[in-house]
């Protein structure tokens, strides 16, 4: 139990755990002191000096980034004393910045221009001309560089030296000439290298995937789970739908982290191509579909995938295992929905909610096949009828093999290979255009919301296997 | 045979006089609207790129009205629905022929003249009523409905307002209430008739400010269900009635042929009668357009007031006062 | 600024008004004061007198029309001095335009400098209002409106969306 300590913050009386800073607990505390360089996840180098606040019994401004919350401090962040200092770190970072807000890409969501149209002059008074760096250069595959707009608030460097922990980033020259560069030799290719284009407050780093395709007041949040793992990060999803010829048609523009500061590239750039490949109308009546899966009862197999939410697969069970009695389950990831994981946030697991499906007994009580014992029913023919969710056992199997099946019957939002064999083809929704929950690895429950309009005749899947089940 | 062919000539101008001048005042009543509306009016239909002030609208819109698909919608009741147009065009058209153009060129000439061409003008609420109940659609319906009270109403109204003049006269043949009017015309014998009649005419022809059966623009009325030339029918009785009401005020009110301080006789003196005859009309018909084109529309209740509450009784006071005065000047 | 109150009579209607004949009298010499009056213009002009015209009426198409001085009509998407368009694509026009007619897609410029510009710029002038919003909200002069261009007609809507190619040239 640390100790508490009060102070006082523009007349209020804000509670502090001992040694935090008063930027951080006034933060904490929902009040905006303006900031640059300070980040709660990579400490606080203060050389932004925006933070800059009146203490009382102090003759100079302090940055309230290093000022550690004492019992009985009273500081003022909005008196004309510190307005002023603050209106000076802005003016002074502004003296090389240049002004093509239009062109570039953060604005909309930019810490300058946030706090200028708050705290700015509005006079210029510069007579110099701005000095000229390097423009547009690629660090890597998914960011690309300004070093003119750059502000030199190390949020950047400190993250590949804390968080990735790949260095690639270091600060170089001095004075007028200092920049953020390459470290010689590397590229920025961390598996968390997106992030940076979130953290930087200004438009230096940016996104070369999300870069002029849509400006950001055209986007549209929804808090949504990433679906990349089965970590399953909290993510804000942007979509682009108000003006469908921006984001190259694409409604999805990009994700962000939310609740937590980071989020993996895997998982960042991972669903760009989330309108393509899609299953457009259904083609034949349930009821026709119910009928096949009827006299196919014994010599079903049903293969599921992960991206089911708890929903589904709640209305999957009542369905193949209440009453279909389907003996024949294959809940094993693809070879290739296995990859790598590290510490911070990847898990091995490339699929979000195969817990979900865990949970109600799946690949426990209910056993699951193997990709190579399912390949060997149905090449002995003990399988001849396969249902597939959200899956490509053609990929896995290869076509040939799913030629022997009788009857194939393919449920989920992208064709695949697949899909292009199956007689029977259910279009289902995505995770971004239903609601529901997942499990991620720990256990936790987390929901996640619609944020797209269904395309075509696309169904929420336990919609489709409720309907199925009703008609049975 | 002579005697068939001047009966011939006397029907056959009756006839063009109406269908002509109805067909002409398609293209006066936009002109004339046009010009004291500082417009210019249509003007675009020509021929070989003669436009004559815009002539040829009215025959490009007869010729579209009767190319037309004959069309009618299937809730239409027939055969009301095709019989509608025939009975108001018909009764507006046999009221042409007790019109004196002349002091021996008259179609009919009738003991009962009037008579009959009130009679004729009250028979036209049928077509207008039969044409709203055999659209089968209740904008029809309805517009049918005010159509036959209005015209009832002011027919009624019409009786009442000639009863004077024609005691005055002492006849109902029309052709004598001219000659009766020889000294002194009617509308100075008889100004308050003569007023009360230019509005129950109006009335009584479903002009505007007095056009609530159809009311093109805003409340539709009862020839909604009508296109092509069965609703250009409706439009040729309306604009036949007009001429019937302006006919029957120059002959009752106007003198007739008479030309004034000028005795007229001979082939010659027949035919300047005639023209006389015309151009009073046609006069009495650029008074109803200007008329038109001035009075914003009354109200249903505010025309029904108008017609039993105020015209009638006036009509009534008026009739009352010519006797006495007849009796007291004999 | 404080709040003035005025107190307005209603026009009481007399008796000549209830009456209403003298009212009709009234409107009638209106209508045929303006009936004569435009008439004898109608008949001055036909035969060649000089006098005021008897109607208020353009014949567009015989007779061009005439905009105001203030008029602007069709949009032209204006060029550097090297030649390539000015547009750097920064969606400004686009955003602020109320009748959401201006569509653009943008891309990366090969110069370093420029940065960005437009792919395609297409202006639906079927579904302009012609406000002006898009040349005052143009950071770089890029989009100006011509003057005294009328003829914006067409037989379809879609040839009313002018491409990038169209804004450039001059009308």
């Amino acid at each position: 139990m640390t100790k508490k300590v009060t102070f006082t913050l523009d007349g209020k009386a804000l509670e502090a755990r001992e040694g935090q800073t008063v930027l951080e607990a006034a933060t904490d505390a929902g009040i905006m002191i303006p900031h640059y360089c300070w980040h709660r996840s990579l400490g606080n180098p203060g050389n932004c000096r925006m933070c800059l606040v009146e203490v009382e019994g102090t003759p100079k401004p302090q940055v309230s980034c290093r000022l550690p919350a004492r019992e009985g401090l009273v500081v003022k962040s909005l008196s004309p004393a510190a307005k002023r200092a603050q209106t000076s770190a802005l003016e002074l970072h502004l003296v090389d910045h240049p002004l093509d807000c239009p062109v570039c890409d953060q604005s909309g969501e930019c810490g300058l221009q946030d706090y200028y149209m708050g705290i700015g002059r509005y006079v210029s008074v510069l007579r110099e001309d701005k000095a000229h760096a390097k423009k547009r250069q690629v660090l890597g595959p998914h960011i690309v560089l300004d070093q003119e707009r750059c502000i030199l608030c190390t949020r950047c460097t400190r993250f590949v030296a804390q968080i990735s922990k790949s260095h690639e980033l270091g600060i170089f020259g001095r004075g007028h000439n200092e920049a953020v560069d390459l470290v010689p030799g590397r590229t920025l290719d961390n598996p968390y290298s997106g992030n940076l284009a979130d953290i930087c407050p200004v438009g230096a780093l940016t996104d070369r995937d999300f870069r002029f395709q849509v400006r950001v007041w055209y986007l549209d949040e929804t808090e949504s789970i990433c679906p990349g793992c089965s970590r399953g990060c909290p993510i804000s999803a942007h979509t682009s739908t108000q003006r469908p010829w921006h984001n190259k048609g694409r409604r999805l523009a990009r994700l962000k982290p939310r609740v937590l500061d980071w989020l993996c590239d895997e998982g960042r750039y991972g669903f760009s191509d989330f309108d393509s490949d899609r299953l457009g109308r259904l083609t034949a009546p349930l009821s026709e579909v119910r009928s096949a899966l009827q006299t196919h009862r014994d010599d079903l197999a049903v293969v599921a995938s992960g991206s089911l939410s708890n929903e589904d697969w709640k209305a999957f069970k009542s369905l193949f295992v209440d009453k279909l009695k389907v003996k024949r389950f294959l809940f094993t990831p693809e070879p290739d929905q296995v990859g790598s994981e590290d510490e911070l946030l990847r898990r091995r697991e490339k699929v979000p909610n195969l817990e979900g499906g865990r949970a109600l007994g799946f690949g426990t009580e209910i056993k699951s096949l193997t990709w190579e014992s399912l390949g060997q029913d149905i090449a002995g023919g003990r399988v001849r009828s396969l249902y597939v969710v959200d899956r490509d056992p053609a990929k896995v199997l290869g076509e040939k093999l799913l030629h022997k099946l009788e009857l194939l019957i393919y449920q989920g939002p992208r064709m695949g290979k697949t899909g292009g064999l199956a007689r029977y083809r259910l279009p289902a929704t995505d995770w971004l255009e239903e609601n529901g929950h997942f499990t991620n690895f720990q256990g936790k429950i987390q929901e996640y919301r619609q944020a797209l309009k269904p395309l075509g005749d696309a169904r929420p899947d336990w919609k489709i296997f409720a309907d199925l089940e009703a008609g049975l | 045979m002579i005697l068939l062919a001047w009966t011939a000539l006397k029907v056959g101008f009756a006839l063009s006089f109406g269908l002509g001048l109805a067909g002409l005042l398609g293209w006066v009543e936009r002109k004339q609207s046009a010009v004291l509306q500082d417009r210019i009016g249509a003007n675009r239909a020509d021929i070989f790129g003669f436009r004559i002030l815009g002539l040829f609208h009215p025959i490009a819109d007869a010729l579209k009205l009767i190319s037309k698909e004959d069309f009618a919608a299937s809730q239409v009741r027939q055969p009301f629905h095709a019989l509608a147009p025939m009975i108001s065009l018909g009764c507006c058209m046999l009221c042409l022929a007790a019109l004196p153009f002349g002091a021996n060129f008259q179609a009919w000439e009738s003991p009962v003249g009037l008579v009959y061409v009130l009679a004729l003008l009250g028979l036209g609420a049928h077509g207008v009523v039969m044409a709203g109940y055999a659209s089968g659609s209740n904008y029809g319906l309805l517009g049918g409905l005010r159509g036959v009270a209005q015209m009832v109403a002011y027919e009624v109204c019409l009786a009442a307002i000639l009863a004077g003049p024609m005691f005055l006269y002492g006849t109902l043949d029309l052709a004598q209430a001219v000659r009766a009017q020889a000294g002194l015309w009617g509308m100075f014998s008889q100004p308050l008739a003569f007023l009360l009649f230019l509005v129950a005419g109006m009335a009584a022809s479903k002009r505007i400010p007095f056009d609530l059966p159809e009311g093109e623009s805003e409340i539709v009325g009862y020839h909604v269900e009508y296109s092509g030339m069965k609703f250009g029918m409706f439009m040729m009785s309306d604009f036949i009635e007009n001429i019937v009401v302006a006919g029957l005020g120059t002959a009752l009110f106007l003198g007739g042929w008479q030309v004034p301080f000028v005795h007229l006789s001979g082939t010659m003196g027949e035919a300047a009668m005639v023209a006389s005859f015309c151009a009073k009309t046609c006069a009495l018909l650029f008074l109803l357009m200007q008329v038109r084109w001035t009075l914003p529309r009354l109200r249903f209740d505010q025309l029904l007031d108008l017609g039993w509450k105020n015209i009638l009784p006036l009509a009534l006071i008026n009739f009352l006062a010519t006797v006495w005065g007849v009796w007291l000047w004999r | 600024m404080a709040m003035t109150v005025k107190t307005v009579s209603r026009p009481s209607r007399g008796l000549l008004e209830q009456i209403y004949i003298w009212e009709v009298v009234r409107g009638l010499g209106i209508t045929f004061r303006h009936f004569f009056v435009n008439l004898t213009r109608h008949i001055l002009a036909l035969i060649g007198l000089p006098g005021k015209p008897g109607a208020a009426t353009i014949q567009y198409p015989d007779v061009p029309a005439v905009l105001g001085a203030r008029a602007r009509t069709r949009h032209r998407l204006l060029r550097r001095e090297d030649g390539a368009p000015r547009c750097t694509s920064c969606l400004l026009c686009e955003t602020i335009c109320p009748a959401r007619c201006i569509r653009i897609t943008a891309e990366e410029s090969p110069d370093v400098m420029v940065e960005k510009r437009a792919k395609t710029f297409d202006i639906d002038l079927g579904m302009c209002v012609f406000c002006g919003h898009c040349v005052e909200a143009c950071p770089v002069d890029a989009i100006r409106m011509d003057v005294d261009f009328v003829e914006l007609a067409s037989y379809s809507r879609a040839d009313m969306i002018l491409d990038m190619d169209e804004l450039l040239k001059p009308s």
